[in-house]
């Protein structure tokens, strides 16, 4: 009985979160003339709000960006967070707790903290209205570094010994025993972070005022002062979300093992 | 794989894994981690072919020593020489030794045969000649079978033979073990302790082996090193340490049960005097001998049951333990416990009052303050000498 009660509960709150991105979806395969229809099945289909969203912004080029975006990010951070935790773990150094606790550290503070000093600084660096703009800043985090930590902590520190007396250098150890031994992990993380840089909105919103770019910015340009463009942008809105559903699809087991390891959400 | 298939077959391939070995001097090794000392002073050779085993209690720095030949610790004081060459601020991977770890330390991502080959492809040996080398290996090893399985579907035993085929892969000066069979299970640890054996035998490696197993010092080695926080107790031969412990320690470490340690008194007459104890020392009898503690030894299989009138050791049996073919029976002498080792059944029984006797040639006196053993030097003076 009580099972039975927990799934009512869990199914209930499963379709409350699902409804919206079904929402939006329906609502995009509505007739243009439909989009404030509130029938819950979208009847007759149509691609018109899409064919709409193609003609009016670059979609395919907006998606072709974030995707450069998201990758270099993700990529970027999920590199300097592996060497950062690989020294930070496998030496004992002079200043290790400090290096650690900087990290911590620069993990508390807000983003809106850092904003208008990077905003400067990219001014300065003339990296305003670019992509390596929006990219940058974001290159390292300590998320990644303090995740990454924990799991080289735990690494066996036998299999990094037996790597050098087998005659390897710190170097050729990274590549050839830690990082295949932490694939997985590297994998979560790699896709954490892919998915964090794909829906960040504000950050290239700043950067990039000029020209939506990015996907979550051409999202924008449906929204007028006049009112809205409910179809194409609710169009674009799931073109957006797409890849990361995808993503999520084909990766479920990873994404969650992500989510759980970072103890985040 | 099971106890009774012993591997290291295939004979053929011992003349190429027949090579240089090498000599390891320490010279005043010693390590501190803050202010508690690991290994304190140690000097040491271990001659070309060597079986040595550095034996000891945890926490007696075997391991802290090992690790610092191997280069994986930096020593506080002293040398390392390897043939001749001051080692002591190479890194691990051009010292040319190899280890065996406890763990084993296989890359739990890689195929038998690329863990066997990984030192040769850090060396960027060419491949025709790693497949060879690994092939050549594993057939010594017996894991030719297995080549391609991972780590993971490896029993322990198998496991810790990759380990091996790694290290002989790249013919070391010297293998370096770290209890290299605390892993496994009894049966498996003595068919495989017997195959090490045979292996060095074979190959006439240099090893250095750590352990605190008697059973793995006294069967493997050709030389044991019995160390005591962090200094050398006692070298030598298994049957010398075990025979003439240098040490109330090396007695007490050495043999189950340990070697019997009672209080007693050298008296003029030449024999050993205590609670319970009235025993010859078999000494030269031209000397009156000076009076002086001592801590008398008496291994348990070396006593024998005898009634107890005029026994040289007189007591009662607390306990009975039966170990199949043997017994061991506990006494208690004065206020001593002393155990009694014979085929059974040793005739005792709990409650049992009995006499023990030992021959003169099987007792050892240790001096009670220092510990050491005492031996007795009629030409140089007339007292038992430290």
């Amino acid at each position: 009985m009580r099972r039975i009660a927990g799934h009512v509960v869990l199914g209930a709150l499963g379709l409350a979160c699902v409804l919206p991105i079904y929402w939006l979806y329906a609502a995009s395969l509505r007739r243009p003339g439909d989009v404030h229809d509130q029938s819950p099945l979208p009847w007759p289909l149509s691609l018109a709000n899409y064919t709409d969203a193609f003609a009016k912004t670059d979609i395919t080029g907006m998606l072709l960006n974030t995707t450069v975006i998201a990758a270099a990010s993700a990529v970027g951070q999920l590199l300097i967070a592996l060497f950062a935790s690989y020294a930070m773990a496998a030496w004992r150094f002079r200043g290790h707790r400090v290096a650690h606790l900087l990290f911590v550290g620069t993990w508390l503070v807000p983003f809106q903290v850092t904003m208008l000093p990077n905003y400067t600084l990219l001014a300065r660096l003339g990296l305003l209205e670019t992509l390596a703009g929006v990219v940058v800043p974001t290159l390292c985090s300590a998320l990644g570094v303090l995740l990454l930590r924990e799991h080289l902590l735990n690494f066996p520190k036998e299999l990094l010994e037996a790597a050098r007396m087998d005659g390897r250098s710190s170097w050729t150890i990274l590549w050839t025993v830690v990082v295949p031994v932490l694939r997985p992990v590297l994998a979560a993380l790699g896709i954490l972070l892919f998915i964090n840089a794909w829906n960040e909105y504000f950050w290239p919103a700043l950067v990039l005022q000029r020209s939506n770019a990015v996907i979550q910015l051409g999202i924008r340009s449906f929204m007028g002062t006049e009112g809205n463009d409910w179809g194409p942008l609710m169009a674009t809105a799931g073109l957006a979300s797409l890849p990361v559903l995808l993503l999520y699809l084909v990766l479920q087991r990873q994404i969650v093992n992500a989510f759980v390891r970072s103890g985040l959400k | 794989m099971s106890v009774g298939q012993v591997a290291f077959t295939a004979p053929s391939g011992d003349a190429a894994l027949l090579r240089r070995m090498s000599t390891i001097r320490l010279e005043g090794l010693g390590r501190r981690f803050g202010a508690a000392v690991a290994v304190d002073d140690v000097w040491l050779d271990v001659a070309d072919g060597e079986f040595l085993v550095l034996l000891g209690p945890s926490g007696c720095g075997k391991s802290t020593l090992l690790r610092m030949i191997a280069g994986l610790l930096e020593p506080s004081a002293g040398r390392i020489l390897l043939d001749g060459a001051d080692i002591t601020a190479l890194p691990p991977q051009h010292r040319n030794l190899a280890m065996v770890f406890q763990s084993y330390a296989l890359y739990p991502h890689l195929s038998v045969s690329r863990n066997i080959g990984f030192p040769l492809r850090a060396r960027r040996r060419s491949k025709p000649e790693i497949t060879a080398k690994v092939g050549e290996v594993a057939a010594l090893l017996g894991l030719t079978d297995l080549l391609d399985r991972k780590p993971r579907q490896l029993s322990g035993g198998q496991r810790q033979r990759v380990a091996l085929g790694r290290a002989l892969v790249r013919d070391p000066g010297a293998f370096l073990m770290d209890e290299p069979l605390s892993n496994l299970d009894a049966a498996l640890r003595a068919t495989t302790r017997a195959e090490l054996v045979e292996l060095h035998r074979r190959l006439n490696a240099t090893v250095v082996y750590v352990t605190h197993d008697q059973v793995e010092a006294m069967t493997m080695a050709s030389r044991i090193v019995l160390l005591n926080e962090g200094r050398v107790e006692q070298a030598g031969p298994p049957g010398e340490v075990y025979d003439a412990p240098a040490t109330v320690f090396a007695a007490r470490f050495l043999g189950s049960p340990a070697m019997n340690l009672v209080d007693a008194a050298v008296t003029r007459d030449g024999r050993a005097h205590g609670p319970g104890i009235d025993l010859p020392l078999g000494l030269p009898d031209e000397a009156a001998f000076p009076e002086r503690p001592v801590t008398l030894g008496v291994r348990p299989e070396r006593l024998s049951i005898v009634p107890e009138d005029g026994a040289g050791l007189r007591g009662v049996v607390t306990a009975v333990e039966n170990l199949g073919g043997e017994e061991v029976a506990h006494c208690l002498v004065g206020s001593s416990q002393v155990a009694v080792r014979g085929p059974r059944p040793l005739g005792a029984r709990p409650g049992d009052r009995i006499g023990l006797t030992a021959a003169p040639a099987h007792l050892h006196l240790f001096d009670p303050v220092s510990g050491r053993r005492l031996t007795w030097q009629p030409a140089a003076t007339t007292a038992p000498k430290e």
